[in-house]
């Protein structure tokens, strides 16, 4: 009885046990590795990602939320490509939303670096008729929400 | 039999389909559709989760706040032309359309912290009083040895024994003279 429990367990595991040579040629070695990417070539790479003529709205968002994981202000150009790509696909609360987002990404530098990266997109943002969050009043609290904590 | 049935079991692990994913996407879409009705997935949000979220680090969620209706409908193909042409209004009505709230707002300070430092401090005071209450009226007095003559006594003992000579009390005594060194 239990020798044929074990004899089919053998056979199921067989696999799994018997290494794999020609996997292990080919698998990466799990060490930790510095990136070697220089400042520009990571500003090209996302302004290009942003400048694909096949962008969606999906990748869009997904070129933010990605880029908002980094340690950093985008440079203009960058945000002048996802903003063309925002008019690309239609969507101009996703522009806003950008907008809003580097404003919030400036942290406490927002005096000094938000007007400069307004004054360097503001031919697209003119080109576009992309309205600043301050043009919207969105820059003051507009709507107040009940927390939801609070709501019963 | 057993062994049968637990070999048959370890196959079912064993052999997972290869589509998995693909068809608990197909189920979970289903019921997602339940949570955010009509709401367009939009994008990868923070986690996958096809959920709504106002964060700052994932400033894109993955679903529209609102569900579309006729005016949205109506915003959304005007949106296709020029922007130039769309008024405040419908830039806002379209900003909330796909937005809850704004970053201004939800980082808006809510001034919970007075409750939460008022409520400590009641605490505290909660405490103090208890400990007055139970040193008027449930400790004994402290010891004698805590009098300010019984301390005195019991420097003057450990300087009589040269306790600690090196660094410490009787290296500080002057024995001759009977008083601090200075």
């Amino acid at each position: 009885m239990f020798r044929t429990t074990a004899v089919r367990a053998q056979s199921i595991f067989r696999n799994a046990l018997t290494p794999k040579k020609a996997q292990a040629a080919t698998v990466s070695r799990f060490m930790s590795s510095h990136s070697t990417e220089t400042d520009e070539q990571f500003d090209t790479r996302f302004e290009n990602f942003f400048n694909r003529k096949d962008i969606d709205g999906w990748e869009i968002r997904r070129g933010i939320n990605d880029l908002w994981g980094h340690d950093l202000v985008p440079e203009p150009k960058i945000l002048i490509a996802a903003l063309k790509a925002c008019r690309r696909v239609n969507d101009f609360a996703l522009a806003v939303r950008l907008l809003e987002a580097v404003k919030d990404k400036c942290g406490p530098k927002v005096d000094e670096i938000y007007p400069y990266i307004i004054q360097e997109i503001k031919p697209t943002l003119t080109e576009l008729g992309i309205s600043t969050p301050e043009e919207l009043g969105f820059d003051k609290p507009e709507l107040h929400l009940e927390s939801v904590f609070h709501i019963h | 039999m057993a062994g049968t049935l637990v070999a048959l079991g370890l196959r079912a692990i064993k052999h997972v389909p290869k589509n998995a994913p693909l068809r608990s996407a197909a189920a979970m879409s289903s019921y997602t559709r339940t949570l955010i009705g009509k709401r367009e997935i939009v994008g990868f949000g923070f986690n996958g989760e096809p959920s709504y979220i106002d964060r700052a680090d994932y400033p894109m969620p993955a679903i529209r706040w609102k569900e579309p209706n006729a005016d949205i409908q109506a915003l959304r193909e005007k949106e296709k032309g020029d922007w130039k042409n769309l008024s405040v209004e419908e830039k806002k009505a379209l900003y909330r359309a796909s937005f809850c709230q704004t970053f201004a707002e939800f980082k808006a300070p809510t001034g919970e912290w007075k409750s939460v430092l008022g409520i400590s401090l009641m605490f505290v005071s909660v405490a103090l009083w208890a400990f007055y209450g139970l040193k008027a009226f449930v400790y004994s007095p402290l010891p004698d040895s805590f009098k300010p003559e019984n301390r005195a006594a019991q420097l003057r003992r450990y300087i009589d024994l040269h306790a600690n000579p090196v660094q410490g009390l009787a290296s500080k005594w002057d024995y001759e003279k009977d008083d601090w060194k200075k």
